[in-house]
């Protein structure tokens, strides 16, 4: 059972706190008292933006403000180019999901992983199919030449264009965008955080430039699964730990990417129900549920292909890769043998185990090192098991933590060390996925001071890298002008560099709340590095014999600043569980941060 | 003194952030008449300015604009000369596409400036309001829609009226006003609409003494008309010189075009030609004549001569003769009660009365109704009332002006985030008149505003729905009547506060 947290009972703080012009409350970093005026003043743009809702402003006003602003940028970018336009002869993933579109119109389920596999054959999860299917069905009533069975292919109507951009934005705001209001309400109460500041690192967290340009610049759906999960992680901090399951499934279900979050949900799960002692109703309860949701996000499937052997439609596919490495043969007569070929089918689309160890040039461990040692002279089985352990090396911390104590206040930061040591150490990393561990140590910014300086800066900064990081895909899909248009904005607005360096100096009068000297100087190393990096990349060019020596800087630089990341998460969730805190004494040299995120969870327990 | 958040440079620099996120968005034929003449005016000699005609698009603007083009082609020849070039017709490369939108947005600071200028100079206990209207002209839909997608320089004129109305405000200033409003009529005639409270105004407070009109200020009256000449002496002079005055004006003021625009503006005359279209139904059980060649004309509104099937036509001295007339009505109490609120106030029923009953109005001339109103509209609950359904109607009107489906979302979303925003704050902010409200009014506003959201959802999507491709004259038809139900209704309403109060 979860230690039963006082906090669910908690009250979230009076709204007009903040007004009343107490000294105290620019502690919490979102306006900063200014003595020579006698009165307070917002710390950052964003912050200002949001002054005159302070008090009274009903959130049935605020919030839909809010939606609209975010959604005009949303569309504004994605005027701008996709992946893949008028670029033959594979195009890119607007093809992709558009083909995806097409062949499940028109082709029976059992074929939608077999078809045509050259030419972007499904490989996502069967929840993204289905997605596909309606977002298709929907589209063809408009124009059926757009899903047109092959002659679609290559297309590159504008209005096709305008049709799909629609339905990221519809399907962001009917999933991702609830899930992240609810869950920011439940954190807010969670961590005693003022509505009027939840609503701030709400707004933050909307317009987080890495997701924006990936979903509506470069053009995917990522925001429908980090939905789901938003939607898994908001019921947990309801105490809904099946509703949580459903959706943990359905986020799995639609990208295989969630996986990322896989092991620490499942630690946290096992936590509760082990933890301090054996639950095994609510054990049994999740383990069965997630199993029911599982089969129901197959049903379509296992259906498809028993009508087809009902009609006699003989199965000619080839076997998947998958099924012939199995110990012992599979009988092609027996009446399983088709359902576990199309099953095979799926997994060995969904996890290509297949491909090298990096594709792109991706900002992890593995292909900085390959910079100064090839990686490609052993052979590519090695490569899997030494990538395995050295992610679940990375993992394991953060994993045991929560499974030790597994407190839900902890939740965020588990999931984001987790998610980073995924992205830094296991195989086949796309530089898309670096949105898995963005977006929990986003959510940070609506915990208790996540946006005074030092969550700040620390959050601004693994954002502005990780936008940075994808420049190099964004280039190719001619994205450049908004992306230093909106990732600047983002840095302006929450007052970090390289528009402005205010998160480290306009702190002076509270010394308390301020960001430490070591911090200061790693971040502008950082951020200094990136602005020459795109300066270099812009006049000088790369020598003959290295033409991807930027990019590859540009790796090897992210993946240096995402270990910092990864150490800064892991530290402060062993900070913050106390795993440790009871028993042995106290470190000598503290830094105010660290102190201060002591006593601020020592608060909260009391 | 305690600032306002957020500031107006916070939001300047927001709103840049998505002007520029907009710079591949649809953009008319006026890119291509500003590319063109800023082509002109890098290419020719001045003496060729009014004359040249390759392309269709001639310059039909007064000399500073021509002027203020060829500034512009300075840095266009080192940004892109190819963009410079007469003969390419339709020449539209993104490098073309970034400069000139660029130079919208550059120039637009002017507007920046003088909104803070406006803010410092309220008065103390105003300050907020005014931070609130200043906030609420930068942001305005109407010249996101206008300049920022549609293409014109609107924020960079709009930005010298405010300048010079603001720096009516002092009498230290009141000159500068005057010679700025001068130079504005010189960058766009349109403002020719205006002048009428300027000349009361300046006449009243500066060159007439404040005790007795009947004692002129010698000094002040040689002064303004020294640098007025001065200005307009500059502007024309040459083209005087040249003996080019009647090709200047035939380009200025091109009267073989309509009573209407294409798109109906929201005026008088769009809901007379509303009301045309039902008589042509009703009329022949009235036993009314129905002229058969105009039933077409005005079905398909077009530009040209529109012409009526049952309502007698409408010459355009008519149109000058009610302009005028409404004018002057407001323009008497200017002159016995000459104070800065009631001078704006006249400014603003100055472009109503245009923009109602004015000849071939365009719909984006709502803005000279709107942008000074705007300024006032924070006085008191009563200006707030009818500041409403103004502000809704002439925002809806421009809807038509974009109509290309990717644009769609942007014009709507942001202009209902504008009235949201605004009217709330509004709401919240404006004191309570002193003087009785009238009730009917806000009712009226009320109504009027809950009609908006499905007339859009019809005009947008219901109608392609059902009828597809016919009938594409409904949906215009009825926004313009529709937006002109509320310019009207909110003209009525302030000029009851106006004279009033």
């Amino acid at each position: 059972m979860p230690p039963k947290t006082p906090a669910s009972t908690h009250r979230p703080r009076r709204r007009n706190k903040i007004s009343t012009g107490l000294p105290s409350t620019p502690g919490h970093g979102t306006s900063i008292f200014d003595p020579l005026t006698q009165s307070q003043r917002p710390a950052f743009p964003l912050a200002a933006f949001l002054w005159p809702a302070r008090g009274t402003t009903s959130q049935w006003v605020l919030l839909p403000v809010l939606l609209m602003v975010v959604g005009l940028f949303r569309w504004a970018i994605g005027l701008w180019g996709y992946s893949g336009f008028n670029s033959p002869p594979m195009h890119g993933d607007f093809e992709a999901q558009r083909h995806w579109m097409e062949i499940t119109n028109h082709l029976p389920v059992s074929k939608w992983y077999f078809y045509d596999l050259q030419w972007w054959g499904l490989d996502y999860p069967p929840l993204t199919a289905y997605h596909s299917w309606l977002l298709g069905k929907i589209g063809s009533k408009v124009n059926p030449a757009w899903f047109a069975l092959d002659t679609s292919r290559r297309m590159d109507d504008p209005m096709l264009k305008i049709y799909m951009r629609a339905t990221v934005i519809i399907s962001e705001y009917l999933i991702y965008i609830p899930a992240i209001i609810v869950f920011f309400r439940h954190f807010r109460r969670r961590e005693a955080v003022d509505t009027w500041e939840s609503s701030i690192a709400l707004l933050a967290f909307l317009m987080q430039p890495a997701t924006i340009l990936t979903d509506h610049g470069h053009f995917q759906y990522n925001t429908v699964m980090l939905g789901f999960f938003l939607a898994a992680l908001s019921n947990i901090l309801a105490g809904r730990l099946l509703w949580s399951c459903i959706f943990f499934v359905a986020a799995l279900g639609f990208k295989q990417m969630a996986l990322y979050y896989a092991p620490p949900i499942f630690a946290y799960l096992l936590g509760v129900s082990v933890i301090p002692r054996l639950h095994l109703s609510r054990f049994l309860g999740i383990a069965i549920i997630t199993i029911l949701s599982f089969v129901l996000l197959l049903a379509p499937f296992i259906i498809g292909v028993a009508y087809d052997v009902h009609r006699q439609i003989p199965m000619d596919e080839t076997e998947p890769p998958l099924l012939s490495i199995i110990p012992f043969r599979l009988d092609r007569q027996a009446f399983y043998y088709p359902f576990v070929l199309q099953l095979g089918q799926m997994v060995h689309r969904v996890f290509p185990f297949a491909r090298g160890i990096f594709e792109d040039k991706v900002a992890n461990i593995w292909c900085a090192l390959h910079t100064f040692h090839k990686l490609h002279k052993y052979p590519q089985i090695w490569l899997q098991r030494i990538s395995l352990l050295a992610t679940l090396a990375a993992i394991a911390p953060s994993c045991l933590v929560i499974f030790l104590k597994p407190r839900r206040d902890l939740l965020p930061l588990t999931l984001a060390s987790s998610a980073w040591g995924f992205f830094l150490c296991s195989f086949q990393v796309h530089e898309k996925s670096v949105l898995l561990p963005l977006l929990p140590m986003t959510l940070l910014l609506g915990s208790d001071s996540g946006l005074g300086p030092s969550k700040r800066s620390w959050i601004g900064f693994a954002n502005i890298l990780g936008a940075w990081t994808l420049f190099p895909l964004l280039k190719r899909d001619e994205l450049r002008f908004p992306y230093f248009i909106f990732t600047l904005l983002w840095a302006y607005l929450l007052d970090i560099p390289p528009a402005s360096l205010g998160v480290y100096t306009s702190y002076h009068s509270q010394p308390e709340t301020a960001v430490g000297l070591p911090t200061k100087f790693l971040h502008i190393s950082f951020y200094c590095t990136m602005v020459v990096w795109h300066f270099f990349e812009f006049y000088v060019a790369p020598p003959q014999r290295k033409p991807d020596l930027w990019v590859v800087a540009n790796a090897g630089i992210g993946a240096a600043g995402f270990g910092i990341c990864y150490l800064w998460c892991t530290w402060h969730l062993l900070l913050q569980s106390k795993l440790f805190s009871d028993a042995s004494p106290q470190p000598a040299a503290v830094t105010p941060l660290k102190q201060r995120l002591r006593s601020n969870g020592r608060a909260k327990q009391l | 003194m305690a600032e306002f958040y957020p500031s107006i440079s916070q939001c300047a620099i927001v709103a840049t952030a998505l002007k520029l996120l907009l710079f591949p968005a649809y953009k008319s034929t006026d890119f291509e008449v500003h590319r063109n003449w800023l082509a002109i005016a890098h290419s020719l000699p001045v003496k060729e300015w009014y004359f040249e005609k390759t392309s269709e698009w001639t310059l039909d603007y007064p000399p500073f604009f021509a002027y203020f083009e060829w500034v512009l082609s300075q840095f266009a020849a080192y940004f892109h000369p190819n963009l410079l070039e007469v003969s390419q017709l339709e020449y539209d490369s993104w490098q073309t596409i970034y400069f000139q939108r660029a130079t919208v947005i550059a120039t637009e600071l002017i507007l920046v400036y003088a909104l803070h200028l406006y803010v410092r100079t309220s008065p103390l206990i105003a300050k907020q309001t005014a931070h609130v209207a200043a906030l609420s002209i930068l942001l305005s839909p109407g010249l996101l829609i206008i300049d920022h997608i549609h293409f014109q320089y609107n924020g960079f004129l709009y930005g010298i009226l405010i300048l010079s109305i603001v720096l009516a405000r002092r009498q230290s200033t009141l000159l500068l006003s005057g010679l700025l409003f001068a130079a504005l009529l010189c960058l766009k005639h349109i403002y020719l609409y205006l002048a009428p409270a300027y000349f009361v105004y300046l006449l009243r407070q500066y060159c007439l003494s404040p005790r007795s009109i009947f004692r002129p200020r010698f000094g002040n009256c040689v002064k303004l008309g020294t640098g007025i000449s001065a200005i307009f002496a500059t502007a024309f002079g040459p083209f005087v010189y040249w003996g080019q005055v009647d090709q200047l004006l035939s380009r200025l003021f091109p009267f073989a075009r309509g009573l209407c625009h294409a798109y109906w503006a929201p005026n008088v005359w769009a809901m007379y030609s509303f009301a045309d279209r039902v008589l042509i139904h009703v009329a022949p059980r009235l036993g009314l004549h129905v002229d058969e060649t105009a039933v077409h004309s005005v079905t398909r509104g077009l530009v040209g001569d529109t012409s009526f099937a049952v309502l007698p036509n409408i010459p355009p001295k008519i149109t000058f003769l009610l302009t005028l007339a409404f004018q002057t009505i407001c323009l008497l109490k200017l002159f016995f009660q000459p104070n800065w609120e009631t001078f704006v106030g006249a400014v603003t029923l100055c472009g109503y009365a245009s923009f109602l009953f004015g000849w071939h109005v365009h719909e984006k001339a709502i803005l000279l109704v709107i942008i000074p109103f705007s300024l006032l509209a924070l006085r008191d609950r009563r200006y707030l009332g009818a500041f409403r359904p103004l502000a809704v109607a002439g925002h809806v009107s421009l809807f038509p002006l974009l109509f290309t489906a990717a644009e769609f979302p942007i014009k709507t979303v942001y202009t209902v985030f504008w009235l949201v925003t605004f009217l709330f704050a509004f709401d919240r902010l404006a004191p309570v008149s002193s003087r009785p409200r009238v009730f009917l009014l806000d009712r009226f506003s009320l109504l009027y505003i809950t009609v908006a959201i499905p007339l859009i959802v019809y005009c947008s999507m219901v109608h392609e729905l059902v009828f597809g491709k016919r009938y594409e004259f409904i949906p215009l038809m009825f926004t313009s009547s529709y937006a002109a139900i509320g310019v009207v209704g909110s003209w009525i309403g302030f000029l009851v506060v106006y004279f009033t109060s």
